[in-house]
C-alpha cells in the first residue's frame, strides 16, 4: 500500500486553502469564518448536549449567516481565537478533507514574526486534539518563494523577497537561504479588499447606475479580476482612452442576482486604475504614500548587506492581488529604476572613480501564484526531506510543544 | 455537524468542478478517504476529455467475496472498465463530452463509490435473513484498516454488526469508553427505543467472533456490536440509511472523540481566562500621583512607557 498524502492547510486571513500533497491546485479554498449559534446566556459551561457540534466552516458559514453569527478566528493572519479555530479545523479535516487525522502528516503555515506560543499551541491541538502522525509548520513566505521554483526564470534558490499580497493585507518579505529576515519586514495596508472597493467607487463615480447595491461589490470584485491590466504609464493611458474609447473600453453582462435580469455595465480606466493603486497609493489612501516598488527597494536596502544581490535577483509575487497582468513587469522596471539611478549617483558622486557593478533585478511571475502558499506547501510536502523535518508525535510526547521552536531546516547553521 | 456524511465531499467537489470546466483540462489529482481509500482522478494523455477515477482499497479483495462486483457493476456498469494500474482495485471512465444532463448527480453518486463498496457485506446479511434460513450465516469480516475489522453476520432473526476499533493513545482509549459507556446508557431513553441495541466491551471480544484466530486482546482494543433487527433493514429505504450510518462508526466515534477533546481544550481556555483574571486583580495599584491629571474630556491622563517622577528615572537621568 503506497503512503498517505500529507494534508497541506494554509489559513489564511481571509481564505483557507487546504489539500493534499502532490496535487496542483488546493481541494478547497473556503473563507476561514466559522458560523456559531448565537451564545447562550450562561456561556460554554451550560452545555448539555451536543451544542458544541452545531456550527457552520466557511462558504455554509456565510450562506447561514442569519441564524449563525459569523466569527473570524484569524486576524492580521494571526489566529486570535483558538476555541473557534479548534473547532474550524475539526470540521475542515473530518468534513471537508475528509480524512483520519491519524493517518497523515500535516502541514500548516505560519506568518513571518509569529509569535513561538502560537506555533506552541498550534502544535497542541494537531498533536493532542487531533493525534496527528507528524506536523510541520513552514513559514509562508518560505513556501511561497519554494513555490517559484516552477517558474522558467527561477534560480530555485531559498534567497529572495517575497511580494505576498492577500485579501487583506500585503506584506514584503526578505528570506535570505530559508531564514526570514524579520526586521526587514515590510508592511502595506493596501490588498485586495481595498482595490475592490476602489473599482466599486470607480464604478459609481462613472454613473453605472444599472448595477443592484446588493451585488455591487461581487460586480467590482468581477471587473477587478477580469479586466484588469497594468499599464506603463498612467497619464499616457488616460490619454489613449480618451482618443479612441471605442476600443479601450469594454463591456461586462452581468444579471441581476434577484431578478435575473441582465445589464451591461462599461470597463473604462479602472481597468488600468485598479493595479496603479500599488504603485500610486494616493489614489485610495490618504495617509500611506509609500509606492510598493519603493518599498521593495527600501526593504531589501535595511536587509543585511551580503543578501541584497539575492534579494533584489528574486523578487517573488505570491497571492491573489499580485495577478494583474504584467504586473511583474511594471514592478520590475520601477525597481530597476530606483536601483540604476542610485548606482549612477553613487558614481557621480565618487567622481567617476567607482565603477559598481550592474544589480540585477527580477521579479518573477509564475502560473501558481494566487495560491502560492499553498503550492509552495506541497511540492515541499512531496519532497523525502519532508519527513525528516516533520515533529513525529513520538518526539512531541517525549519533549512536549517548545519542539515547534526549532526548524529542523536549519539544524546544520547551528 | 453530528454525523458524518456518507458521501466523499472532496471528491464530489473534484469531480463536479471537472464536469462543469468549460474546457477540458490535464488532470492529476489524488485524493483520500476514511480508512485508507485513495482516488487517483487522471485526464487521458492522448485524449484530454478523458478523465478516469481509479480507487485503492486494502480490503477489497475481500468485499468482493461478498458480491461487491455486482453492486459496482449495478450502480456504476456504464463507466466502469478495467484497472491499468496493479495497485488500483477499481477503474471509472468519464467522457466528459458524453456526460448525462445531471452533473451534479453523477458526481454525488459517484462520491458515493466508498459507502457502495463497503455496503457489500450488509446487503449480503440481509438477503440471507430474507431467505429466511435456518441457523446462523457466514461470519463476513472485513479489515478495513490495519488491525481493524467489521464482522457481519446474519442470524435467523437479526444481523449482528461487530467493530473493532484500536486507540492509539491512552486518552482516546478512556475517552472512547466512556462515549461508547453513554452510547448504551442513552438507548434507555424512551425516545430512541427503536435504536439498535449496542454493547460494547473492550479487550474481550464477542462471542460470535471470540472463536477467530489472531484477535487481539489487549487494553488498546474495543469492540461493539451492534443488534439490527428487521425493523432496521426490512424496509428498503430504511436498509440504505441503515448501512450508510453503520458502515461509519468507527469514524464517528473517532470523530467524536477528537470533539469532545476540542470541548475540553475550550472549557479549559475559559478557566485559564477566569483565573488570570482572579491574579490580576490581587496586583497592587501603582502609585499615581503624577498621573492624576485630567485632560478637557475628563480621561485621565498619562505619559505613555514612562513614569516621570518614578525613583528610577531620576536616577537615570543623573
Amino acid at each position: 500500500m503506497s503512503k498517505l498524502p500529507p494534508v497541506i492547510i494554509d489559513n489564511g486571513t481571509g481564505y483557507t486553502k487546504m489539500g493534499f500533497a502532490g496535487n496542483t491546485d488546493p481541494q478547497f479554498v473556503i473563507p476561514t469564518a466559522i458560523g456559531l449559534p448565537n451564545q447562550s446566556r450562561y456561556g460554554i459551561a451550560s452545555k448539555r448536549g451536543i451544542e458544541d457540534l452545531d456550527f457552520h466552516i466557511g462558504d455554509e458559514a456565510v450562506a447561514n449567516s442569519k441564524t449563525y453569527g459569523l466569527n473570524y478566528p484569524i486576524r492580521h493572519g494571526q489566529i486570535e481565537n483558538w476555541d473557534h479555530m479548534e473547532r474550524y479545523w475539526e470540521q475542515s479535516i473530518f468534513k471537508y478533507m475528509r480524512c483520519e487525522p491519524e493517518d497523515h502528516y500535516f502541514l500548516l503555515t505560519e506568518p513571518p514574526l509569529n509569535a513561538p506560543e502560537n506555533r506552541e499551541q498550534m502544535a497542541e491541538i494537531f498533536f493532542e486534539s487531533f493525534n496527528v502522525q507528524g506536523l510541520y509548520i513552514a513559514v509562508q513566505a518560505v513556501l511561497a518563494l519554494a513555490a517559484s521554483w516552477t517558474a522558467k526564470n527561477s534560480q530555485q534558490t531559498l534567497t529572495g523577497t517575497v511580494i505576498d499580497s492577500g485579501d487583506g493585507v500585503t506584506h514584503v518579505i526578505p528570506v535570505a537561504e530559508g531564514y526570514v529576515l524579520g526586521s526587514s519586514i515590510k508592511h502595506i495596508p493596501i490588498a485586495g479588499r481595498d482595490i475592490t472597493a476602489f473599482v466599486q467607487q470607480l464604478l459609481r463615480d462613472h454613473g453605472e447606475t444599472s448595477i443592484p447595491p446588493e451585488d455591487s461589490l461581487d460586480i467590482a470584485r468581477r471587473i477587478k479580476e477580469n479586466y484588469s491590466y497594468t499599464s506603463h504609464d498612467m497619464a499616457k493611458e488616460f490619454l489613449k482612452y480618451d482618443a479612441d474609447p471605442v476600443k479601450y473600453y469594454k463591456s461586462f453582462d452581468a444579471t441581476n442576482s434577484i431578478n435575473q435580469q441582465t445589464y451591461t455595465v462599461d470597463v473604462g480606466y479602472e481597468r488600468f486604475l485598479a493595479p496603479e493603486v500599488f504603485f500610486n497609493p494616493e489614489l485610495v489612501s490618504s495617509d500611506f504614500l509609500t509606492p510598493l516598488p519603493e518599498v521593495v527597494d527600501n526593504c531589501i536596502q535595511t536587509s543585511p548587506i551580503d543578501t541584497r544581490r539575492g534579494l533584489y535577483n528574486n523578487i517573488v509575487l505570491s497571492g491573489g492581488s499580485t495577478m494583474f497582468k504584467d504586473f511583474g513587469k511594471r514592478l520590475q522596471r520601477d525597481i530597476k529604476r530606483i536601483v540604476d539611478g542610485r548606482i549612477k549617483k553613487s558614481e557621480e558622486l565618487s567622481g567617476g572613480r567607482l565603477q559598481a557593478k550592474p544589480i540585477d533585478v527580477n521579479v518573477i511571475a509564475h502560473k501558481k501564484q494566487r495560491h502560492a502558499v499553498w503550492f509552495g506547501g506541497s511540492i515541499m510536502a512531496c519532497t523525502d526531506q519532508f519527513y525528516q523535518f516533520s515533529h513525529t508525535k513520538a518526539e512531541y510526547e517525549e519533549h512536549g510543544p517548545s519542539i515547534c521552536r526549532h526548524n529542523r531546516v536549519f539544524e546544520s547553521l547551528a | 455537524m453530528i454525523l458524518l456524511e456518507p458521501h466523499s465531499f472532496v471528491l464530489e467537489e473534484t469531480l463536479l468542478s471537472r464536469f462543469t470546466s468549460e474546457k477540458p483540462e490535464v488532470v492529476d489529482i489524488k485524493l483520500v478517504d476514511f480508512d485508507n481509500v485513495i482516488y487517483h482522478l487522471q485526464s487521458s494523455p492522448e485524449q484530454r476529455s478523458l478523465l478516469t477515477l481509479s480507487v485503492e482499497m486494502t480490503y477489497f479483495n475481500e468485499v468482493l467475496a461478498y458480491g461487491a462486483e455486482e453492486i459496482l457493476a449495478r450502480e456504476y456498469g456504464d463507466y466502469m472498465v478495467p484497472p491499468t494500474n496493479s495497485q488500483h482495485n477499481i477503474s471509472l471512465q468519464f467522457d466528459l463530452e458524453k456526460l448525462p444532463e445531471d452533473k451534479a448527480a453523477l458526481a454525488k453518486h459517484v462520491s458515493l463509490l466508498k459507502r457502495n463498496v463497503l455496503a457489500s457485506p450488509f446487503l449480503r446479511a440481509f438477503e440471507y435473513w430474507e431467505s429466511q434460513q435456518e441457523g446462523a450465516g457466514p461470519l463476513m469480516a472485513t479489515h478495513y484498516r490495519e488491525n481493524e475489522a467489521i464482522y457481519v453476520q446474519a442470524q435467523q432473526d437479526r444481523v449482528t454488526v461487530i467493530f473493532s476499533t484500536l486507540f492509539k493513545e491512552e486518552v482516546d482509549r478512556v475517552l472512547g469508553k466512556v462515549f461508547l459507556q453513554e452510547f448504551v446508557d442513552a438507548r434507555r431513553l424512551a425516545s430512541i427505543q427503536n435504536a439498535p441495541q449496542v454493547v460494547y466491551s473492550s479487550r474481550e471480544a464477542p462471542l460470535e467472533i471470540r472463536h477467530l484466530p489472531g484477535l487481539r486482546q489487549d487494553e488498546s482494543v474495543g469492540y461493539v456490536s451492534f443488534v439490527l433487527f428487521p425493523r432496521h433493514f426490512a424496509d428498503p429505504e430504511a436498509r440504505e440509511k441503515t448501512i450508510s450510518q453503520i458502515q461509519l462508526f468507527r469514524d464517528y466515534l473517532h470523530y467524536h472523540i477528537k470533539c469532545a477533546k476540542a470541548y475540553m481544550h475550550s472549557r479549559m481556555r475559559t478557566r485559564v481566562k477566569e483565573f488570570l483574571k482572579v491574579i490580576n486583580r490581587a496586583k497592587p495599584d501603582r502609585v499615581t500621583s503624577m498621573s492624576e491629571k485630567r485632560t478637557a474630556t475628563g480621561r485621565y491622563f498619562r505619559p505613555q512607557f514612562r513614569q516621570s517622577g518614578s525613583p528610577q528615572q531620576v536616577e537615570g537621568e543623573w
